[in-house]
This record gives C-alpha cells, sequence and structure tokens, in this order.
C-alpha cells in the first residue's frame, strides 16, 4: 500500500515537470549554441563603463525613493485592511471576507503589472513606480500583518475587553505592543523586496535605475550594463543589511 | 444594598454536553466567595459566562444593577466596567509596563487619541502608581511585565482590577500557576481588597486547603450528570 501510493507520487510528479518542461519550450541545445554569444559579451562587458556616473547615481536614487514611498503608502493603505482581515480583530464578518477578497486582489498583481497601468494614467516616470508598488505592497503588508496579529495571544485582549473599552483602545494599548516588533520586521522585508522589485520598473517606463538598464542593453552597450548591475548589487546589499541591522534590533 | 452578582439557573452547554446545569450563587459586597471543584467541572466555564466573554444558553446574571444576561454591544461594555476579571495566567501585556499595565483598567474612561499617544490623565496615573503601592509592586512600576515573577503579574494583574474601581471580582483559578507562597500573599491580597473596596469576590479554586483558610463562603462546583 506504501509503496504504491509512493509510486503514484513519484508518477504525478514527474508528469507535473515533464508538463512544465514541454510548455516551458526548455531547449538545452539551443542554451549551447547561445553560450558563446553570452561569453563574447561578457568579455566586451569588461571593464564596466562608469561613465556619467552621475546620472546613474540618480536612477539609483530614484529607486530607492520609489521603493520606500511605495512601501509606507502601502503599509498605511495595510493599516485598516489588516484590522478588518484578521479575524481577532475585524469588526463585522462581511467587512472581514471583503477585506480578505480586497488584499488578495491587490497581493495577486504584481507591482510591474501596476506600474504598467498607472504609466498610462499618470505618465512616465517614478511616480508610477511609487503607485505601483503602493497597491501591491498595499495587499501583501496586510496580509503578512493580518497573520501576525491573528497569531497573537487573546489572553491580553481579554483583559483589556474587561476594562469596558472600545475596540480600537482594546487593540491599541493590549494587541499592538506584543505584535509591533512581527510587524515592522515584515514591513521591513516587503521593503527589500520593492527595492529589488522597482530595480526593473523602468522597463515599463516607470523610472529608476531600470530605465538605464533598459537603454544600455538595447544600445548592446555592456560595459554600461555591468556598471548598473554593479550598482544594483550594492544597493540592494546595502538595503538589505540596513533592514537585518534593524530587524536584529527589534527581536 | 443590591448584591455584588446574583446568578439564577445558568446553563451552558458544549456540543450538547451540559457544563452548567442550573447553577445559582449570590456574592454580597465585601464577600469572598471560592468557587471549589476538581478541574473539568465548569468554573472557566462559569465565570467567563458571568462576564460575557461565553454566552449562556440560559439563566439570569445580575452583576449590581446590570442584567448581564440581556445585555449586548455599548451596554454590555458599560456593564463589563463593572467587573474585574483576574486570570490565571495574568493576561498581562508583555512588553509593556507594570504601570501602564494597570492602566488597561482606565481604558474605556480615556480618549482614543491619548491611548495612541500613551498619554494617560494624571488622575490615572496617580490611580495607578496608588493600586501598585497597595499591591506592593510601587518599585516595578516601569518594569516590563514579561520580566516579573508569575506573583508579582497577577499582582499587577488584580492592581489592574483595582482601578477599574468594579464592583465584582472574578477570579479563575488566579494561584493555580504560582508557588504556594506566592498564592498565598495574592489569595490574602484578594480578601482583603474585597473587604476595602467593599467589592464582591468570587474565586474559583481547586485547592480545598486554600478555600477554607481564605473565603468567607464556599461554593462547591460538581461534575454535572452529562
Ligand atoms: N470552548 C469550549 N468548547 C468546548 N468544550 C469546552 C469549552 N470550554 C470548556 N469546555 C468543556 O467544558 C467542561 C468544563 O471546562 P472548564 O470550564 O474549563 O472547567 P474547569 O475550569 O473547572 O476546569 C470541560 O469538559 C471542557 O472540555
Ligand atoms: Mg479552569
Amino acid at each position: 500500500m506504501g509503496a504504491l501510493r509512493f509510486t503514484a507520487i513519484l508518477l504525478a510528479v514527474g508528469a507535473f515537470y515533464a508538463f512544465c518542461i514541454a510548455f516551458a519550450d526548455v531547449d538545452l541545445w539551443r542554451l549551447w549554441k547561445g553560450l558563446p554569444r553570452l561569453a563574447a559579451w561578457t568579455a566586451r562587458a569588461w571593464p564596466p563603463n562608469f561613465e556619467d556616473f552621475s546620472t546613474l547615481l540618480q536612477r539609483a536614487a530614484e529607486t530607492i525613493a520609489m521603493a520606500s514611498l511605495g512601501t509606507t503608502i502601502g503599509a498605511l493603505i495595510a493599516v485598516p485592511l489588516c484590522l478588518f482581515a484578521a479575524a481577532n480583530t475585524t469588526p463585522d464578518a462581511v467587512l472581514h471576507v471583503a477585506a480578505r477578497g480586497l488584499l488578495n486582489i491587490l497581493r495577486g498583481i504584481d507591482s510591474f503589472v501596476f506600474a504598467l497601468l498607472f504609466v498610462a494614467a499618470v505618465g512616465l516616470g517614478p511616480f508610477a513606480g511609487v503607485l505601483g508598488i503602493a497597491l501591491h505592497s498595499a495587499g501583501s503588508v496586510a496580509k503578512l500583518w493580518s497573520e501576525s496579529i491573528e497569531t497573537v495571544e487573546r489572553g491580553p485582549v481579554e483583559a483589556a475587553t474587561m476594562s469596558g473599552a472600545g475596540r480600537l483602545k482594546i487593540i491599541t494599548h493590549a494587541l499592538l505592543p506584543d505584535v509591533l516588533p512581527a510587524l515592522a520586521s515584515s514591513m521591513l522585508y516587503i521593503w527589500e523586496f520593492n527595492l529589488r522589485a522597482s530595480t526593473v520598473l523602468g522597463i515599463v517606463g516607470a523610472g529608476g535605475i531600470g530605465q538605464e538598464l533598459k537603454s544600455s542593453i538595447d544600445l548592446l552597450d555592456f560595459p554600461r550594463v555591468f556598471a548598473i548591475l554593479l550598482i544594483v548589487l550594492a544597493m540592494v546589499t546595502f538595503v538589505d543589511q540596513v533592514s537585518a541591522m534593524v530587524r536584529r534590533h527589534l527581536a | 444594598m443590591t448584591a455584588s452578582l446574583r446568578v439564577r439557573d445558568l446553563c451552558k452547554s458544549y456540543d450538547g454536553v451540559r457544563v452548567l446545569d442550573r447553577f445559582s450563587v449570590d456574592v454580597e459586597p465585601g464577600e469572598f466567595v471560592a468557587l471549589l471543584g476538581p478541574s473539568g467541572t465548569g468554573k472557566t466555564t462559569l465565570l467567563r459566562c458571568l462576564a460575557r466573554l461565553a454566552d449562556p444558553d440560559a439563566g439570569e446574571i445580575y452583576v449590581g444593577s446590570h442584567a448581564m444576561h440581556l445585555l449586548s454591544g455599548r451596554a454590555l461594555r458599560v456593564a463589563r466596567h463593572e467587573i474585574g476579571f483576574v486570570f490565571q495566567q495574568f493576561n498581562l501585556v508583555r512588553r509593556r509596563s507594570a504601570l501602564e499595565n494597570v492602566l488597561t483598567g482606565r481604558l474605556a474612561d480615556v480618549s482614543l487619541w491619548r491611548v495612541i499617544a500613551g498619554r494617560f490623565p494624571e488622575a490615572d496615573c496617580r490611580a495607578a502608581f496608588a493600586a501598585l503601592e497597595r499591591v506592593g509592586l510601587l518599585d516595578y512600576a516601569f518594569q516590563r511585565a514579561d520580566q516579573l515573577s508569575g506573583g508579582q503579574q497577577q499582582r499587577v494583574a488584580i492592581a489592574r482590577a483595582i482601578v477599574q474601581r468594579s464592583h465584582l471580582m472574578l477570579a479563575d483559578e488566579p494561584v493555580a500557576s504560582l508557588d504556594p507562597a506566592a498564592a498565598e500573599s495574592v489569595l490574602a491580597l484578594l480578601r482583603d481588597i474585597a473587604r476595602e473596596h467593599r467589592m464582591g469576590v468570587l474565586c474559583s479554586l481547586h485547592q480545598p486547603v486554600l478555600a477554607e483558610r481564605f473565603a468567607d463562603r464556599i461554593c462547591e462546583m460538581r461534575p454535572s450528570p452529562g
């Protein structure tokens, strides 16, 4: 019986991957043939071209600003959303379902897709990126936050309930302090994630360093691409470090 | 003078099993009544129903002049203000100080923005300090709750009920997770506070010795036939 089940699971997993490989058009031969070209480009990329460094820096700053503002606005939207979405803080069953639906929609649509729409609405530039990130992050942050809130012990909240105070006062006084570190930590996590996501938002015209990346690739200017990748790497590493440091302090 | 607590024919079932079967009890102001019974006899269920943290199936509950069994929403909140509840696990907010935990008892009368800013009115702070002094923890006012011993945490929880100026105190095995010395001092404190504030106390215990020593009256709970 056990062996039979094991074989069945193995077959199912095997079939799934066969399906994926067929649909993803995986062709190792093409990779093999393309390798020399990749190698040639890589060789031509050396040394990285940091000419016009100030433009690159400005784009990098744009990227960080976009990710940070987007995350912050998303978090502000997530505040009411997560309180409605968490089973132990929601004031009403209908609002609970509605908030869950809304945050799943926001989370399900990538910043990239939102940014595309906002480029059409507010024009090219980082502002479209900010809005795109904000909407997607609102969903992600609210999801993580509501999950943290749902894991909190109900004891202190019940004790505060016996004071006869209203829901918001109870949440602020008796629930938030114990989850605040977890909430801050997940917001920092989303911030890191958004920085990585914003490095490519320029490709849809939403500003930041992705814009330079796209134009350099279009021009086959590989030393420039190399320089940009180095800056992206430095930027992402820096933000990851800062975020990790703050999170250590929160713990 | 009306009773602090009057319970008549309270019934509560879980999954078809009768936990409370027409249970009745009275607690007078200043009286310390021990609710005695082995575990599983429905002490927690009873106390939670009285505070309406759980909903009874039938029966009447009067706390002072409030008909608890009839209330909901805002009226229930107002009535809950009359009940201090002391939990077996203390239920303090871990990351808040002893003082802030005591101030929880004043939450109902403080505006939301003050709660958010953490700036409670001076009169409330004075009441909280006085309550901490009464339970012997003035020196620990600014200590974080999770850094206090179990006995100290339970004293903070009692101070929280004191500043609420309620007429009834419900305590659910408040000493079950304390060592014997801490248990005795917490029970002595509950008994003295009942006298000082003319507050009725209904306190569940599973040790007859403690009940006999500290309670004015013992109310035994027996396993219901099911
Ligand atoms: N929320 C609940 N759901 C289902 N059964 C419960 C619940 N709370 C208590 N019970 C049952 O009610 C009975 C009494 O429990 P409880 O009130 O905790 O007793 P005690 O506090 O005296 O130990 C137990 O059989 C318990 O399993
Ligand atoms: Mg119990």
